[in-house]
């Protein structure tokens, strides 16, 4: 008995509905909240649960009550409704709570339809290629439950159904690639939602070495660049990210500024590049230090030339900017630069602030007693270490004079600490060195685990200098990664992946991949499509030439689904015979007695008696002829040939116009 | 062959004569029968379910017997039982109730399924074994079973594989108002039955069967006919499909329907006319809620499976 009640269940639409609805909620399980998930899968299983009789469904008043319950809860988390977190929050328990009450065939499609939304939800959210199979099954499931919905009772089997669903959707794929191509893109589009806050990650702009005692081995990428043309030399590839400007003894922050910056003047070759970065939910543009103009109007370049976009950065964002990595400024530091970078707090760190004085007292220049820290750090017995141990309070004094232990954090820290006090001004700047190269596709992928800090220092006659303490200490971080410098802070499972070369190959590959999908199919805007439009030989591309390519590719694409549609509907073949019983047929229905698909000859004889007595005799006669040439002996041999045509032409004799 | 035919036609005169009302139903018995086919008759009783095969008896001028079923009935009692001979000293088989032309087997679901099997056993092969012999039963050899479908205690429902062996089920169902106070004018149908002469004869039946053999039957009516045989098979709704056996019976059958409507070939009307008796006992619903009857499956069936120009 248990069997065969879910048997039927399984059987039912309500079955395929479900799995739809769950999977819809799956696809967001991690980005909203956890209660949100579990709740509506909760009223899943109290539906699934009802339906097997084990529990009674809830009355209208529990409903009522659970839904506003729910409601009151997103508001309450989100303090709103709208905006894609939210929205993705109320779908799902809507969607939950809908299957609940779902009864009907009409409630089954609403709750289809809610499910739909949730795909929909998804893609706006994330676009990885990763996920894009998990939306290919959902969309497929979605359809399998429609299709079940639609032919309730119709005797469609599961797997029916879901070779349907399946070849709806292969149909539908001309038409989607029509759309993705030649479809009119909004520049700045309508899906760009609100975004709810989600996770931040990556470097911020505060930085606190001696808190830290492991920095974190996050593989995550960071963003990808691609040169046109040669890449800088490795001892270049610094990616410029928040500079820091305060410093309270402990942490340092960053503070923006405005002044009138000095200009640049680069020095050596110009690099124009192309990043695609990864969403931080932050603000900062990375780029190759120093960017020199900034790249569109959603990002300002700042006095300290940090590139800041206007909104955090919530999806994969791409731009072409270019960079000098040697550049000089002849004209006098800035006044506020020179007061707000020269400036320490008070009585902090003062075996320090004592040691710089002296170091600086004993050279003629600022650019000497740069050389001189920097001699200080290679030969003081300083040692580079992913696990420094904690710090005391005056931080830069103790991991001077007592650990001598750190990783790039404490050796800018202390270098612009020294810098500093010596009356130097001098900044930290924070964001990555290196990158990975990808020989598959070309272009760097830089990570987390490549964050870096360095510090910038201001000499008269050259302007804002790079200077790199770590460099001093452990100069190979330069050319190497910091893992492959440091081999033992890897686990075990990410060294073995580092030492095996095929392993490398593939997550190379892998990584190519999905920057090809980033670059090719999530980014494919406007600009790429004209692009591809000058490609196929439309030298001015504008939005009607868009709108007639389109409606052309529709209706290719209606046409090709009309024709497989027209095959399968068409009989396979037709003879004379059939040709002129067609005709026949057709001519009885023009005078009001279809046949019906299911009447044999003689039936519809009879059919046709009863509502046309007058031409009972007629087609009768000829209705018989044609049994007995199809069905009967004389359909058969030569003779059958002359028969066929003698019906042929007394079926275009035959008058059905009432006398 | 024409004496065959008005042999036929006198002798479904004869029947519509007692068993007033069922023209469709007395069509389907004797195209069931020309089809060598067995018959199973299932309706709620007094509605003339032994009158009927009586009728069919006399009409056709077969021998026959009729047997009782009850719960206590053995195999030996349909078969027949060896039997010791005092005066040669020897076992004597003697021959049952079925060594008989056509078999009434009343109340067939009351048997016990032992002796339940062994008349489906007998209805198949057309031979009885007993004692290591085997005796062949007469020819014609027709069975027309009778059950009650509504009487659920003390009977064991026949199984799908043994409901499989009767060509066809059909019901009788009540009489029209019209024919009914004819009925309750005239009383007992079953002494009418002395009134009418058999129209035909045992070497008469064989010759119709045969003749029934040689219907034609074109390619077009069989891609029809396989169309609608594997529907019933594509249907996710249906618990089985039909068998071979029932497709073979299916077109057997309307070649006796063709025979009997004076064709010399099959049409898809045929089919359609024959295809709820066939598949009445075979289909049923998956679902147990939607219990409508085979016959309601057929209508569906037919009006799903277009006839092809």
């Amino acid at each position: 008995m248990a069997s065969a009640i879910s048997q039927r269940l399984m059987s039912t639409p309500l079955a395929w509905t479900t799995a739809a609805l769950v999977f819809g909620i799956l696809l967001h399980v991690d980005r909203v909240p956890f209660w949100v998930s579990s709740a509506a899968l909760v009223c899943i299983g109290w539906r699934l649960a009802g339906e097997l009789r084990l529990l009674p469904l809830p009355n209208r008043y529990t409903k009522l009550g659970v839904a506003f319950l729910l409601i009151a809860a997103i508001f309450a988390r989100f303090q709103t409704l709208n905006g894609l977190a939210a929205g993705t929050a109320l779908l799902v328990v809507m969607g939950a709570i809908k299957l609940l009450e779902t009864h009907t065939r009409r409630d089954r499609y609403v709750t289809i339809g809610a499910t739909t939304f949730l795909l929909l939800a998804a893609c706006l959210d994330r676009q990885g290629l990763m996920r894009a199979p998990l939306y290919l099954v959902h969309a497929w499931l979605c359809c399998t439950a429609l299709a079940t919905v639609a032919q309730e009772g119709g005797g469609l089997t599961n797997r029916a159904a879901g070779a349907l669903a399946a070849r709806s959707l292969v149909l539908s794929l001309p038409l989607a690639v029509a759309l993705f191509l030649f479809f009119p893109r909004v520049v700045g589009g309508f899906w760009l939602l609100p975004q709810g806050s989600a996770a931040v990650t990556g470097l911020t702009d505060r930085m606190n070495p001696g808190e830290i005692a492991s920095l974190s081995e996050s593989d995550e990428p960071a963003f990808r660049v691609s040169f046109e043309g040669e890449p800088p030399p490795p001892e270049e590839r610094y990616w410029r990210g928040p500079v820091l400007h305060d410093f309270d003894g402990a942490t340092w922050t960053g503070a923006n500024r405005a002044y009138v910056p000095s200009p640049l003047e680069p020095v050596g070759p110009l690099y124009r590049h192309r990043v695609t970065l990864e969403p931080s939910s932050q603000r900062w543009w990375f780029a190759l230090d120093t960017v020199l103009e900034r790249p569109n109007r959603r990002a300002m370049l700042t006095t300290d030339h940090q590139l800041v976009g206007l909104q955090p950065v919530t999806r994969t964002l791409t731009y072409d900017v270019v960079s000098a990595t040697r550049h000089i400024s002849t004209g006098p530091i800035p006044r506020v630069a020179q007061r707000i970078d020269t400036r320490l707090p008070a009585d902090r760190n003062p075996r320090s602030v004592q040691l710089a004085r002296q170091m600086r007292a004993q050279v003629s220049s600022d650019a000497e007693f740069v050389d001189a820290v920097l001699a200080y750090f290679r030969t003081g017995g300083f040692e580079y270490t992913l696990t420094p141990p904690l710090l005391e309070r005056d931080s830069v004094d103790d991991f001077l004079f007592r650990s001598k232990q750190g990783f790039c954090g404490h050796y800018a820290s202390a270098f612009v600490t020294l810098m500093r006090a010596a009356g130097v001004p001098s900044r930290v700047v924070t964001g990555y060195l290196g990158g990975e190269w990808n020989p598959i596709r070309e272009y760097f992928i830089v990570r987390q685990s490549d964050a870096h800090a360095w510090a910038e220092v201001w000499l008269d006659g050259k302007g804002w200098t790079r200077v790199d303490p770590t460099a001093a200490v452990a100069p190979e971080r330069l050319r190497r990664g910091v893992f492959d410098l440091m081999p033992q802070s890897l686990s075990a499972p990410e060294r073995f992946v580092r030492s095996t070369p095929w392993l490398v190959d593939m997550r190379q590959r892998w990584d190519a991949l999905n920057y090809w999908w980033n670059e090719r199919v999530v980014r494919f805007d406007f600009s790429a499509q004209l692009d591809l439009l000058r490609r196929l030989g439309i030298p001015d591309p504008n939005w009607h030439v868009l709108g007639w390519l389109f409606g052309s590719a529709l209706v290719l694409w209606l046409a090709i689904v009309a024709w497989h549609v027209g095959r399968a509907l068409r009989p396979p073949h037709m003879d004379r015979l059939a040709r002129a019983y067609v005709k026949l047929c057709a001519k009885l229905a023009h005078a009001g007695a279809p046949r019906e698909l299911h009447e044999g000859p003689h039936a519809y004889a009879a059919a046709v008696a009863a509502r046309r007595p007058d031409l009972a005799d007629a087609v009768r006669s000829l209705l018989h002829r044609y049994a007995d040439l199809r069905y009967g002996l004389a359909g058969n041999g030569e003779a059958s040939r002359e028969a066929i045509a003698a019906f042929e032409r007394d079926v275009a004799k035959l008058r059905t116009r009432r006398p | 062959m024409t004496a065959g035919r008005e042999a036929l036609g006198a002798a479904l005169n004869a029947l519509e004569q007692v068993i007033l009302g069922k023209p469709d139903q007395i069509r389907l018995c004797l195209a069931c029968l020309l089809a060598r086919g067995h018959l199973l008759i299932e309706d709620v009783p007094g509605v003339g379910k032994t009158t009927l095969a009586h009728a069919l008896a006399h009409v056709l001028g077969l021998a026959w017997q009729r047997v009782q079923f009850t719960s206590d009935l053995l195999p030996a009692d349909i078969i027949g039982v060896s039997v010791f001979d005092r005066a040669t000293q020897q076992f004597h088989f003697r021959k049952g109730p079925i060594f008989t032309q056509l078999l009434l087997a009343d109340e067939v679901n009351r048997a016990s399924p032992r002796t339940q099997s062994a008349l489906l056993e007998a209805m198949e092969e057309r031979q009885v074994s007993a004692d290591g012999v085997s005796y062949r039963l007469p020819e014609p050899f027709f069975v027309v079973a009778t059950q009650n479908p509504h009487e659920q205690l003390g009977t064991f429902a026949l199984p799908e594989s043994q409901l499989d062996r009767f060509l066809m089920r059909v019901t009788l169902g009540y009489p029209d108002a019209s024919h009914e106070r004819e009925l309750l004018r005239t009383g007992e149908r079953r002494d009418q039955l002395i009134n009418i002469s058999a129209s035909l004869t045992p070497e008469g039946v064989l010759q119709l069967q045969q003749a029934v053999r040689g219907v034609h039957i074109s390619d077009a009516l069989l891609d029809y006919a396989q169309t609608l045989i594997a529907r019933t098979r594509q249907r996710a709704d249906l618990k089985l499909g039909l068998s071979p056996r029932a497709g073979q019976g299916l077109m057997r059958s309307a070649q006796a329907w063709a025979y009997i409507a004076g064709r010399d070939a099959v049409l898809p009307e045929d089919v359609q006319a024959v295809l709820p008796a066939i598949v009445a006992h075979r289909l049923e619903r998956r679902d147990p809620v939607q219990s409508s009857s085979g016959p309601a499956i057929a209508s569906e069936l037919i009006r799903a499976v277009p006839v092809p120009p």
